[in-house]
């Protein structure tokens, strides 16, 4: 039993940060507790991908020796994963473009309405 | 209100954590994701690419397509905060 | 260059973004022409890329020459094809209507408007055609983004609205990115080809089932079914006119085309039909949706608004094809995703003409504008009746074609259901158009023009007229022509285990 958790613990952890996220982002009502708990959500879905990536006692995926054409067999357990990493590179970078669009939306609503309280704004436009 | 999306979130989460079960362990080198297709990034990277660094072979050459998806993301997210955010004053007619 | 085509198809209005961004600052009338340039060349690739499936094939296009798995592939097969025929087109007729709405409606925003319309076009197209999971989530990342900044920018309350679809949209997308992950956890791959090789063997497996769960209510979300519609009516009825004509043909339509994709390319069909009730779970709120759509849009006074609602409805038709099960069922879907994209722009073209000229959509308002625009007016009588079913407008093939499934499929409820809806349409627009056709009784006001000057006939600049025509025009023509269209491409798109 110890030992199940001790496997897997790395995927309840971000999965638990995901809920956090998730829970921010549909039941608060100020409108930027609900962008943070959206960035918190995507973060920890990258975090979650990367941890798949881990192998016990690998290193990085850079190749060392290699320059010149000396032909050491290459020890594919020794190194990490690469391709999680580079998804998440991605993934980054569309989390942070989301939030930057987010936040411009974010200040039209004041502009127009002066609040950010969702229920404020229901009430302006009824 | 607030009880129905606090038992959407712990449903949610519970479904995951479910779906957890049958993964393989964490740091696992077996595992379907580090012998299906990564090795031939690793093992190849010097012979196909001539870059050390498996992860930049990956995303600029393997996989390029995405970069290319990822810089028009961050092109797409640049002009939509200017479309959204520019405002232009009104130039007063003098009459 | 021809045997590039499958590219050229996203790479086209991707590259013409740039150029439209660099020649618009420099000269703002440039704008207009490039973009069609860039559409016209988008649909003709893509028209070239239809007649290479029909005539060899299925087309395997390799981005950078690696192989599949370890690199990305575009899979081109009838499905693929058909849908990006469908994208283009309506690309291209909205941008030809567009110019005199958006020097109307955003007269400072041209040059951004139109890059990002070519954006949220590629977006759109980039979806469509890949055969990668992850190169997906990118693309359908640039529509969404795309489309939360061109909805933004109209009229009052639309950023907040704009706002709710950033926060559902990012739930969607997030969901079907966690599905990819679990998947690729568990399988290693990340190409649909490869995963439909993969997957059988794991049926059996929590975490299959656990990535199948969110791959769907991820696509829901996106692709408004009921009860994850929440977002749509807001943003569609607040957005711009020609965002709206671009948007509500396409956005709904991708999103069905990914959940065929999903539960039967990548997942086989026994999975989600055979193995677990999840398919029927679907016909269930597809018929959730097609009454709920068609109720809300009794209520309505905005015309716009109205419209949206039926697009729910329509949304609903077509998962209860896909949810049906059977061959005659999944024609009847891929049918009126053809069928739905048409009348739903020739409905959102008319209603962003209206606005053009009146400035109001309120339905009340509408007295006898039949009469100063008969040509708008008469496609949109045409659109109607499609909507409602009668043939021989294209509407009816495809409701023909569901109904016939849900015999087949022995679900009489369903068949009632589609007709009951048929019957609330022609409730919905016998309304809006007996406001403005018909005399309404005890007016007053009209004896003074009933027998005195001609009302002179004030339509739209024709360059919103022509896309309203054309639309029309192709509403009876591929009503006419549904027995072919279904032989040469659609029944081939079927799955072959139907």
């Amino acid at each position: 039993m110890f030992d199940f958790i001790l496997n897997k613990y790395n995927y309840w952890i971000y999965i638990v940060l995901m809920m956090i996220g998730f829970y921010a982002m549909i039941g608060k009502k100020n409108l930027v507790k609900k962008i943070i708990g959206m960035n918190i959500f995507q973060t920890a879905i990258i975090l979650f991908f990367v941890s798949t990536a881990s192998k016990k006692s690998a290193t990085l995926p850079i190749i060392e020796h290699s320059h010149g054409h000396e032909e050491h067999a290459i020890q594919v357990a020794s190194y990490l994963n690469p391709l999680p990493h580079v998804l998440m590179l991605t993934a980054i970078v569309v989390m942070v473009s989301t939030l930057g669009v987010a936040l411009a939306i974010l200040i039209k609503v004041y502009r127009r309405y002066n609040t950010l309280e969702e229920d404020e704004i229901l009430q302006f436009k009824k | 209100m607030k009880i129905l999306i606090l038992f959407t979130v712990i449903v949610t989460g519970m479904i995951l954590i479910y779906g957890t079960q049958d993964m393989p362990d964490w740091g696992d080198p077996n595992s379907p994701a580090s012998t299906h297709v990564s090795p031939r990034y690793i093992k190849k990277t010097m012979d196909e690419t001539a870059t050390p660094n498996a992860v930049t072979s990956v995303l600029a050459d393997y996989r390029g397509y995405d970069t290319l998806g990822e810089t028009t993301v961050i092109f797409t997210a640049g002009v939509s905060c200017i479309l959204i955010l520019r405002v232009r004053k009104k130039r007063k007619k003098n009459s | 260059m021809i045997s590039q085509s499958p590219v050229l198809i996203i790479i086209i209005p991707l590259m013409f973004a740039f150029i439209t961004l660099i020649f618009g600052w420099w000269k703002k009338n440039l704008c207009y022409p490039i973009v069609l340039i860039a559409l016209f060349l988008s649909f003709l690739a893509s028209l070239n890329t239809l007649n290479t499936v029909i005539a060899s094939g299925t087309i395997h296009y390799r981005l950078g020459g690696w192989s599949p798995p370890w690199g990305i592939e575009y899979v081109v097969d009838y499905l693929n094809a058909f849908v990006l025929v469908i994208i283009s087109f309506v690309a291209l007729t909205v941008g030809v209507y567009s110019k005199r709405s958006v020097e109307q409606e955003l007269p400072e925003k041209i040059v951004f408007f139109y890059v990002m319309f070519l954006l949220q076009v590629t977006g759109l197209l980039g979806i469509v055609i890949t055969g990668d999971a992850f190169n997906l989530y990118v693309f359908l990342e640039i529509a969404s983004l795309a489309g939360y900044a061109l909805i933004t920018i109209g009229e009052d309350g639309a950023p907040f609205a704009s706002f709710n679809y950033v926060i559902f949209g990012t739930i969607g997308a997030c969901f079907y990115l966690l599905g990819v992950g679990y998947l690729y956890i568990v399988t290693g791959s990340l190409n649909m080809a490869d995963l439909s090789n993969i997957l059988p063997g794991l049926y059996g497996s929590k975490v299959v089932l656990v990535a199948f769960a969110f791959f769907l209510v991820g696509i829901s979300i996106k692709m408004a079914l009921f009860p994850l519609h929440v977002w749509l009516p807001d943003a569609y009825t607040y957005a711009p006119s020609s965002v709206s004509a671009l948007l509500a043909p396409l956005m709904t339509k991708v999103g069905a085309y990914i959940l065929i994709r999903i539960m039967y390319t990548v997942f086989k069909p026994y999975f989600a039909i055979e193995m677990l009730p999840i398919a029927s779970i679907l016909t269930w709120m597809a018929v959730a949706a097609i009454l709920y759509g068609a109720a809300m849009a009794l209520a309505q006074v905005d015309l716009k608004r109205m419209l949206v609602y039926i697009l729910v409805s329509e949304v609903g038709y077509i998962t209860l094809g896909v949810g049906l099960g059977n061959r005659v069922a999944l024609t009847g879907a891929i049918l009126h995703i053809l069928n739905d994209a048409f009348m739903m722009l020739s409905l959102f073209l008319i209603v962003g003409a209206i606005m053009y000229k009146y400035g109001t959509r309120n339905i009340s308002q509408l007295r006898h504008i039949h009469k100063k625009m008969p040509f708008t007016m008469a496609v949109f009588v045409l659109s109607g009746l499609s909507v409602i079913g009668i043939p021989p407008t294209c509407g009816f093939f495809s409701k023909w074609y569901l109904i016939l499934g849900a015999i087949k499929a022995n679900g009489w409820v369903f068949v009632a259901v589609l007709l009951i809806s048929s019957l609330l349409n022609a409730i919905l627009f016998f309304r809006v158009i007996e406001n403005t056709y018909l005399e309404p009784k005890g007016e007053l006001e009209h004896d003074s023009e009933s027998f005195s000057e001609v009302v002179t006939i004030d339509e739209v600049p024709s360059s919103m007229l022509v896309p309203i025509l054309v639309t029309g025009a192709g509403i009876l023509i591929l009503g006419v022509m549904s027995g072919k269209i279904i032989s040469a491409i659609i029944q081939y798109a079927v799955p072959a285990y139907f």
